[in-house]
């Protein structure tokens, strides 16, 4: 059964440059995006409990647009057609790259406000109300004491949300991206050794994705105050269930 | 001379009258207990007291002017200690971010302030690892470390097991006697009778009476507040 399975283009896909670059990519594609999500995301969680009807109105829209249409359809938008309403877009500094960067970042902006509401929401607002009793400023609380206890509640559900973004640079190869789902696509092409090809890749997802929930698990338990050695059964909430099939 | 001093105090939550109208004046020194059923409007008078809550009318003064941040030090039925932080980073958190003060002098007088309510050998466990008498404990070091002119305690023996009610109380009444003024919202009534320079009762927004504590609970004046201390004794 496995007959046709070989061994050595197996090797040869995964050891080759376009892999190694592609995976390179699309881990480099997914931190961006993550990065400036997690940015943009928090001032649409702000805004969303915002006294302007304006601003409640604007994140609304906002989140409405980027979760309601497929995220291939942003990204090609993005690509295609930004260029012909905004003269702009039409230099050679837009990459493909930069691209598939704005797309994801944007998309990804409008998940990650939901959690990161929910997470600064999930705070005792006692915890707040004793940072004004010793004359704390706003914006210092939020920094020192309400987003830091919101790190921990977040991290389950941010991890998801990193490896749905991860999958998602595989739409790039659509903009020509050389991503991993490219590599993997040149390589059959010219050997037409689809499973190798694709038994390659799927390996770099899974390494990569491994890396990222022992990082996860370290970043945990700096988030958990106490100071013995905290307890395994002590973990997290339970993450809600967010299907990104649909995405 | 009156320290703290709430004129014409007067709240609206919604279409609800919280406080109508309450004017009363704490001298230094004194310390006041506020006793009342729950809605009578004591935990929001001791919020505008400290700022936490703009009166809709009326004005709260603190030596004659506006209290500055930190002046008025407040400690909540539920302690409210910073769940991020260590005991000794609580009680640093207002010298470091309010006063500016350099980490290393916050450190020296947070730990000056902890040993006075016997929790410096706790100082680096997390509010978690507290039990809740020492956590109220701490978050009264957290209050004092900011040398407020006037200390409100809105019921912080409330939430506490029967058994952990006496360490608070006891760092309360040393704190009285070192000359604290204290406004203290509590249905200790022991506590009221030992410390207290006047008992005042609260109800519908109003202070109803006022009364130094012998005289308070021997014979209360008002009908509801010798139906309240029926219920409460």
């Amino acid at each position: 059964m496995l007959a046709s399975f070989s061994l050595h283009l197996f090797w040869d896909a995964l050891s080759s440059r376009p892999f190694w670059r592609g995976a390179l990519l699309a881990i480099e594609i997914t931190v961006v995006s993550f990065v400036v999500s997690i940015v943009i995301g928090f001032f649409l969680a702000l805004g969303r409990s915002s006294r302007s009807r304006a601003v409640r109105g604007g994140v609304f829209l906002y989140t409405w647009i980027f979760r309601a249409t497929p995220t291939l359809l942003q990204l090609l938008f993005i690509w295609d057609a930004l260029p012909q309403i905004w003269p702009t877009f039409r230099h050679s500094w837009f990459t493909p790259f930069l691209a598939a960067a704005i797309a994801l970042s944007l998309n990804e902006a409008a998940y990650m406000a939901e959690i990161i509401r929910s997470g600064l929401l999930s705070v005792d607002p006692g915890q707040e109300l004793a940072g004004r009793a010793l004359g704390m400023p706003r914006r210092r609380i939020l920094r020192r004491i309400i987003v830091p206890q919101a790190v921990r509640i977040v991290i389950p559900p941010m991890g998801n949300e990193f490896i749905t973004l991860l999958k998602l640079t595989s739409l790039a190869s659509v903009i020509s991206v050389t991503e991993l789902l490219t590599a993997a696509q040149d390589y059959y092409s010219t050997t037409f050794s689809y499973t190798e090809a694709f038994a390659a890749a799927a390996l770099y997802y899974l390494v990569i994705v491994s890396v990222l929930m022992l990082v996860q698990s370290r970043i945990e338990r700096r988030f958990t105050f106490t100071s013995r050695t905290r307890k395994r059964t002590a973990a997290a909430p339970a993450v809600p269930a967010i299907s990104h099939d649909a995405r | 001379m009156s320290v703290l001093r709430a004129y014409d105090v007067t709240k609206w939550y919604g279409d609800l009258e919280v406080l109508r109208g309450v004017t009363f004046e704490v001298e230094p020194g004194q310390v006041k207990v506020i006793i009342g059923p729950s809605g009578s409007g004591k935990s929001t008078l001791l919020r505008c007291l400290a700022l936490l809550e703009e009166p809709d009318r009326g004005e709260v003064s603190l030596e004659g002017r506006r209290p500055q941040p930190g002046e008025v030090g407040m400690v909540f039925q539920r302690f409210n200690l910073f769940q991020n932080m260590t005991a000794l980073q609580n009680v640093m958190c207002g010298l470091v971010e309010v006063r500016r003060l350099s980490k290393k002098d916050a450190r020296e007088q947070a730990i000056e302030f902890l040993t006075r309510v016997g929790l410096a050998d706790r100082a680096s466990q997390y509010p978690d690892e507290l039990s809740g008498g020492q956590q109220q404990r701490v978050a009264i070091a957290r209050a004092l470390v900011m040398r407020p002119k006037a200390m409100l305690f809105d019921e912080p023996t409330s939430a506490l097991d029967v058994e952990l009610v006496r360490e608070v109380l006891d760092v309360m009444e040393s704190l009285a006697r070192e000359g604290m003024t204290m406004v203290v919202v509590s249905h200790e009534l022991r506590f009221a009778h030992h410390v207290a320079s006047s008992v005042l009762m609260m109800d519908e927004g109003r202070i109803v009476e006022e009364a130094p504590p012998d005289e308070f609970f021997a014979s209360p004046k008002e009908e509801r507040t010798k139906r309240f201390l029926s219920l409460v004794e």
